[in-house]
């Protein structure tokens, strides 16, 4: 079939756009992901600042812990470049400890939000107690769950590097993990400045300090 | 094949060009915080300056980190299409159904029904039904002025109270019906900016301080001549059955500086 004779023509790898096929996957679904995320955000935003009972994030947002954690997101993905980097370089040393390095970051990022929820529901916000819990936990726990995803990946990286198998020719399985690991940074670079620097000080639904451009039409 | 990517790797970063590029997102985040911290000080304002910060971060780590800008164009197209079409699906959401920047709107069901916050309590249900407790950063302001605030009548209220009385009033859920200059704009019920210098005149026989209790503990016992109510029952006692004696105190205090 010319299905076939294409395949042996050009490297399998690679589409008819010239992109390796695994590289395009990982940039399309990170694309769909934007989707998923943005319908996320996007239902905190609608809600914001219209839960009936608190706690409100004023009450219990804690910005300079949370702005610690988004530093140690920051720092893991510098380490995945320079796991990258190490890999083009074949420096096998460098690519394990950098991976680690990444996942650890990564793991104690998740030590934060371990933390963070933990707070929350000893102060009473739990997923179904108002519309800010429920946006919030659903919004943030999927994020979570991406850089928890990420730290598996990052480990099964890890234990390929510790058997030799990374190098320049296999560069592109570290690569596509750093992209999806840079994803997942840059998620929460719109999650920490949306729900903590701008949403971390809303009160409760009637808190309307300054004026307020229209009136609400009564029944 | 080859060419194309020696080309790549010759063109990316290196190692000091990516160091510099981490230095400035962690520069951003550090002056991100200071923007806000320690309390929103540059309120509204902030806002706009905090989305394009996070916007310049997040284009840094696309284009560097995620070399978008030293990978194929097609690799950067897909990915902005579905940022695109993720941001359009979002201000279309937040458009129809909240104001995105702006603070909340008044919604008059919600200010009559919100429970306040009591710290430290599971469950803040058990607030609502015995209506004795008291948040906690309330009740903190108001010991210093316990004596004078809730004894005796007549006196000069003191600041605490008046603060507490600020506090109960605009997270309390008044400021969503009711105007007060600077304070909060709500077009339901009576404009009460300068409820202090009117509230004596108010009704015959009663002093400026017992019409506004009166008021707040029983707002359906006098309706001041032209009030137009906008929704008949809407402010009754079961507004404001939940306040503490003490807060009561306050915003008595706190309504009548409103000169």
């Amino acid at each position: 079939m010319a299905h076939a004779e294409t395949a042996q023509h050009t490297e399998e790898e690679y589409t008819s756009t010239g992109i390796n096929h695994r590289k395009l996957l990982m940039w399309v679904f990170l694309s769909s992901d934007c989707l998923f995320f943005g319908s996320l955000i996007a239902t905190y935003m609608v809600y914001r600042g219209q839960s009936l009972v608190g706690p409100y994030p004023i009450d219990i947002i804690d910005i300079p812990i949370t702005t610690i954690s988004t530093f140690v997101l920051l720092c893991s993905s510098f380490a995945m470049v320079r796991a990258l980097a190490a890999t083009n370089a074949n420096n096998q040393k460098g690519i394990q400890i950098w991976l680690l390095i990444t996942a650890v970051l990564g793991a104690i990022f998740i030590g934060f939000q371990v933390y963070e929820f933990n707070l929350f529901r000893s102060e009473g916000l739990y997923i179904y107690t108002n519309l800010f819990g429920t946006t919030f936990f659903t919004l943030t726990g999927f994020h979570g769950a991406h850089v928890t995803l990420g730290i598996v990946w990052l480990v099964g990286l890890f234990f390929v590097a510790r058997k030799g198998r990374l190098g320049p020719k296999t560069a592109l399985d570290v690569e596509i993990a750093g992209l999806y690991w840079h994803f997942v940074d840059i998620v929460w670079i719109v999650i920490f400045t949306l729900l903590y620097l701008i949403g971390g000080f809303d009160a409760g639904p009637t808190a309307v300090i300054g004026p307020v451009p229209s009136m609400v039409p009564l029944v | 094949m080859s060419s194309q990517s020696h080309g790549e790797h010759s063109s990316h970063p290196t190692l000091k060009q990516y160091v510099i590029i981490a230095i400035i997102l962690f520069a951003i985040t550090i002056v991100e915080f200071f923007i806000i911290w320690p309390y929103n000080r540059i309120g509204a304002a902030a806002t706009p300056v905090l989305i394009i910060l996070s916007c310049i971060k997040f284009a840094i780590v696309i284009f560097y980190y995620m070399h978008l800008k030293f990978d194929r164009r097609l690799l950067t197209w897909i990915f902005l299409a579905g940022l695109a079409l993720g941001l359009v699906v979002s201000l279309a959401l937040m458009t129809l159904f909240s104001s995105v920047y702006a603070t909340p709107a008044p919604r008059p069901y919600a200010a009559a029904n919100a429970v306040p916050y009591v710290h430290g309590e599971e469950g803040h249900e058990v607030a609502s039904e015995s209506g004795h407790q008291e948040p906690v950063h309330v009740s903190e302001k108001a010991t210093h002025t316990e004596g004078e605030s809730t004894g005796s009548v007549g006196e000069p209220a003191s600041s605490g109270a008046v603060d507490l009385g600020m506090e109960v009033f605009t997270s309390g859920g008044c400021g969503a019906c009711h105007t007060i200059e600077d304070v909060a704009v709500g077009m339901v019920g009576p404009d009460l900016t300068y409820i202090g210098s009117e509230a004596a005149s108010r009704k015959p026989g009663m002093s400026a301080e017992d019409y506004i209790r009166e008021s707040i503990k029983n707002p359906e016992a006098f309706i001041a001549e032209g009030v137009e109510r906008a929704m008949p029952g809407l402010m009754t006692s079961a507004v404001t059955s939940n306040l503490t004696d003490e807060q009561v105190d306050g915003l008595v205090a706190f309504l009548l500086e409103q000169k």
